[in-house]
């Protein structure tokens, strides 16, 4: 209850945010009486006033059965996921594709509960063997980055 | 007959060689991914965009695909929820209810057959339905100007919160959030930079791609790790494998009746395959009364919610190919597939491209004869593939989707995105949010501003414009009516909850 509350709140200021930088678009020449700015002025109104409602009344959250409650842990676990994932887009062009799959790969496998030499084989396979797939097969271009030397 | 000619096109246009391997690896991919946990048809679909686009496929082609792998999936699902218990996603939660027990006592094989041969019922009766009611429905829809659209697409996003149940707040505040979100990027009609802080990046919008993919795959990835099993011990499929004829015409009534009843729920937007897959089973568990053993393993509780969403996910289609609104997530993913073509889904498709619609129409058909027969042969590898442990899955799926939002702009910007979507989506999931209607309302976003700009441009100005004619004015009543559905539904609630507390 009380997380929905801030979360509707925190929405609640995001949209007056947005609200705020959509205020002065305007057209600089406009051949409609609409403008630019009356949709999303809309969206983010009703928006708002949805989430007011939210704040007063929260809704129940009905939780499944076979879900487990939010520990610390699982909390570190997520923020560990993330932490990760982001570090995966940061490395995907400079280190290129193989090198930071198998860089992230290799952490979240051990996150999920692999072995160490297990997760090693599965995620370097499947990086070189994805890469093969879509790079080579498929047209897909990625980035070959630190590997690029071994090219040709 | 101009339908049936049209029709006989469609088969030819599916029947080419080409197009059948493309189905049958449609029908396998998806099967797979629809088998995995945290991979669903939205995720499956969206995942094969951008790499149908790069295969260079020709776009009857890349929709066949599609089509395939979306009933792969649907059928993916179906597995799981027999043989583990485990609902792929929310549609085949139904089916569990009987599939499981039926898989129990040895009949897995019967059981997943049956699944298979009512699904190929319901998504039949749906596409002779589609047959008779698109085309129709596509002359009709080209008298609709843009105030009717306008009103339509509040209509389509009202019945989404109407349809949704027991938290249309929230439905709402998802879909506003989508609607907002399409708002985002260069203005089309005044150049206007919107919401783009600056970035170059998200000068041409949020890309579809990645806004599915964070929300639906990085939020489940982020919620596999709260439940730490390694793979399942599936049911083992022995036995007979085929159902028999003697089963097959004791459900065949249910197939009947739940087919026309899920093809209705199919068309309405919003209702959708879950809603759908409910009422059919709850429907039949009433008719049968006491001669059922509903929830111990009763052939019909299985059949009538397979048939109702085999018939549910053609009957989708209806509404996304005649008027371009879609009505379910995954038909919301179709629709960005197509933008991608260039092709505008509307009354116009079924004039300018026939080929396409048909062609479509047709595969749908090819695909789920497809789906029956490999059945027989790989379900003991498809089980195999139940038993993969999360460790290895998931770094896998991560990489796969991180490959997918790449193939689309090659910038790594979009990851970062994608992973911003992502944890918002994992939020929105535990605070109980549904998240298709995210989608819907990015899909429907850019429509319905453009149509409200243009009906305004028309009139001047003038608001009235958007309840002048007829249609317009039946799809205001209309959606009042879907308004109010929930309050009475609450309303109702409540009033039984009184009546508890009194008696008690």
């Amino acid at each position: 209850m009380i997380l929905q509350r801030i979360f509707a709140l925190v929405l609640l200021a995001v949209c007056i945010a947005l609200a705020v930088m959509a205020w002065p678009y305007q057209a600089a020449f406009s051949y409609e009486p609409v403008g630019p700015r009356a949709y999303p002025l809309l969206m983010l109104g009703l928006m708002g006033l949805g989430l007011l409602y939210l704040v007063f009344r929260p809704t129940p959250i009905v939780h499944k059965d076979d879900e487990p409650a939010l520990d610390r842990p699982t909390l570190i676990k997520i923020a560990a996921c993330v932490g990760l994932l982001i570090v995966f887009a940061a490395t995907f062009e400079s280190l290129g594709f193989i090198v930071s799959a198998i860089l992230i790969g290799l952490p979240m496998a051990r996150l999920y509960g692999g072995r160490w030499l297990h997760s090693a084989i599965v995620v370097v396979a499947m990086s070189i063997f994805l890469y093969w797939l879509f790079d080579r097969v498929m047209d897909v271009p990625l980035p070959l980055g630190l590997l690029s030397v071994l090219e040709n | 007959m101009d339908t049936m000619s049209y029709l006989g096109q469609g088969f030819g246009v599916a029947l080419s060689p080409y197009n059948l391997v493309t189905a049958l690896c449609g029908t396998l991919i998806g099967t797979v991914v629809g088998l995995l946990p945290g991979l669903g048809p939205i995720n499956g679909v969206a995942l094969l965009i951008p790499i149908a686009f790069a295969l260079g496929l020709p776009p009857e082609s890349a929709l066949i695909l599609l089509a395939a792998v979306y009933l792969g999936c649907e059928y993916g699902g179906r597995i799981s929820s027999i043989l583990l218990n485990i609902p792929g996603e929310a549609s085949t939660v139904m089916t569990t209810l009987d599939g499981y027990p039926m898989a129990r006592q040895g009949l897995a094989g019967v059981a997943l057959s049956l699944s298979a041969w009512s699904s190929f019922i319901g998504a039949f009766i749906a596409t002779c339905g589609m047959v008779l009611f698109a085309p129709l429905l596509a002359k009709w829809a080209i008298a609709f100007g843009p105030a009717e659209y306008f009103v339509l697409m509040v209509f389509a996003i009202v019945c989404l919160g109407g349809m949704a149940g027991d938290k249309p707040l929230k439905t709402f505040i998802a879909a506003l959030i989508g609607l907002f979100l399409s708002a985002v990027g260069i203005d089309a009609n005044s150049g206007v930079y919107r919401f783009t802080g600056d970035s170059v990046h998200l000068a041409d919008g949020i890309q579809f791609v990645v806004l599915v993919l964070g929300l639906f795959s990085i939020s489940e990835i982020l919620l596999l790790l709260e439940k730490t099993h390694h793979g399942h011990q599936a049911v083992k499929a022995t036995g007979r494998m085929l159902f028999n004829l003697k089963e097959a015409a004791s459900v065949f009534t249910v197939n009947i009746r739940c087919g026309l009843l899920g093809f209705i729920m199919g068309v309405l937007p919003g209702a959708g395959a879950t809603l759908a897959s409910a009422v059919a089973y709850m429907t039949e568990k009433r008719i049968a009364g006491a001669s059922g053993k509903f929830g111990k393993g009763d052939a019909r509780g299985l059949a009538a919610p397979e048939t109702a969403i085999g018939a549910s996910c053609c009957g989708a289609l209806v509404p996304m190919l005649t008027l371009g609104v879609p009505g379910s997530g995954t038909t919301a993913v179709m629709i960005g597939a197509l933008t991608l073509y260039n092709i505008t889904p509307g009354p116009l498709l079924f004039e300018q491209q026939p080929d396409i619609v048909w062609g479509l129409i047709a595969s749908l058909f090819i695909a789920n004869i497809m789906l029956v027969i490999l059945n027989i042969p790989m379900i003991r590898i498809f089980t195999r593939i139940l038993a993969v442990p999360n460790w290895a899955l998931v770094p896998v799926i991560a990489i796969i989707t991180a490959i997918g939002v790449y193939a689309v702009h090659a910038t790594t910007f979009d990851l970062f995105l994608m992973v911003g979507i992502g944890i918002m989506g994992y939020i929105l999931r535990k605070l109980d949010f549904p998240l298709s209607p995210i989608l819907l309302g990015f899909i429907l976003g850019g429509l319905m501003e453009q149509n409200l700009r243009r009906a305004l441009s028309i009139s001047n100005g003038e608001l009235g414009i958007l309840w002048s004619s007829p249609i317009s004015l039946s799809v205001w009543v209309l959606t009042a009516c879907m308004l109010t559905l929930p309050l009475l539904r609450i309303w109702r609630r409540r009033a039984l909850q009184r009546r508890a507390m009194a008696d008690a």
